[in-house]
């Protein structure tokens, strides 16, 4: 995808982070976290014109579980509250047994679509999010035998490399999917420069999603939409609205990113629209 | 082994919670999830020695 996808108006994809997993409600407290929160966030950001929502499963006190069961009352919420959503379940994990890292697969029925995460990145002084291509392979086995389509999470360059090698060991459905994650710590640093240099070198074909972390979720959200990408926002990424602020909510986040669009001239993507695209 | 600086607390300092949380006494705050889920034992640090928080806070007091 390129500028010329943004003159041809294709249209905007926006991706809802609800939750995720590393900060929680001593973060900001409208992080929706319980089963019954995350429905009511998912239904809200469709509302306010998310075609996608990304999941992330919790224990009632907030931590990160990766049990199918948990994602099972999670998705059944969310297909309760909302119309016609795409549920799409985060495989990432940090220090996790690899065989956790299927579970979230498990759902009946499964999630349209799960995260793939490309490689390690690096998690405070001590921890490390290994990603080996030996779990990629797997995850990638599970979801195409389970007819989940892989968002491939690209942190830095480094892992653009590895888009490239899975590619060369699997055999990826079209489109491609990558999500350019920018921000600090491992991720590729948020810059221009870098931005355009991410989404040149991808595969022929592939379409991106843009995700910039905490202050650069607006300026990145902009560059994916004039680019000719999609978009990622929400509270996993980002906790405030602006400089000291804290979000009111995943919809309020949503809203912004829809109105920049449509101040661009860029039509934002039903569901429907979202599974045409995607080839889902 | 699990950090002797983590409690579980539904509210402190005006937080509260539905769920008690993680709280670092070091720090006297509620953690991120994922830093409690580093105080756990499952990655056996040793605390005093390998926890930034804890660190930072010892060089910040000047003890």
């Amino acid at each position: 995808m390129s500028y010329e996808a943004y003159l041809s108006g294709d249209p905007l994809i926006v991706t809802a982070a609800v939750t995720g997993g590393v900060h929680g409600k001593e973060a900001n407290p409208n992080i929706p976290e319980t089963a019954e929160e995350i429905g009511h966030a998912a239904a809200a950001v469709e509302e306010a014109g998310a075609a996608v929502v990304h999941l992330h499963a919790r224990k009632p006190n907030g931590e990160r579980t990766f049990s199918t069961e948990r994602f099972q009352e999670i998705d059944d919420a969310v297909r309760e509250h909302t119309e016609n959503i795409i549920i799409q379940h985060s495989t990432g994990g940090t220090g996790a047994p690899d065989e956790d890292r299927h579970l979230p697969l498990r759902t009946d029925p499964p999630p349209e679509m799960a995260s793939l995460d490309m490689g390690p990145l690096n998690r405070y002084d001590h921890l490390t999010s290994e990603n080996t291509r030996g779990l990629v392979d797997s995850l990638h086995d599970e979801m195409e035998e389970r007819g989940i389509k892989p968002e491939l999470e690209v942190f830095n360059d480094g892992h653009r490399n590895e888009v490239f090698g899975l590619l060369e060991r699997r055999d990826l459905a079209d489109p491609v999917y990558a999500t350019l994650i920018f921000g600090p710590g491992t991720l590729t640093p948020p810059t221009p420069r870098n931005f355009l240099t991410a989404i040149e070198g991808l595969p022929d074909g592939a379409l991106f999603n843009t995700l910039g972390f905490g202050k650069h979720q607006l300026p990145f959200s902009s560059m994916g939409i004039v680019f000719g990408g999609h978009v990622r926002v929400g509270l996993e990424d980002n906790v405030y609205y602006r400089r000291g602020e804290l979000a009111e909510s995943n919809a309020q986040l949503v809203r912004r990113v829809v109105r920049l669009a449509g101040e661009l001239e860029r039509e934002v993507a039903s569901p429907a629209q979202a599974r045409e695209i995607l080839e889902l | 082994m699990v950090c002797p600086y983590l409690e579980y607390s539904d509210g402190t300092d005006g937080t509260a919670f539905d769920e008690p949380r993680a709280f670092c006494t070091v720090i006297d705050e509620f953690v991120q999830p994922m830093r409690a889920d580093i105080c756990n034992d499952r990655y056996e640090l040793n605390h005093e020695r390998d926890c930034e928080i804890y660190r930072e806070h010892v060089d910040g007091d000047g003890k």
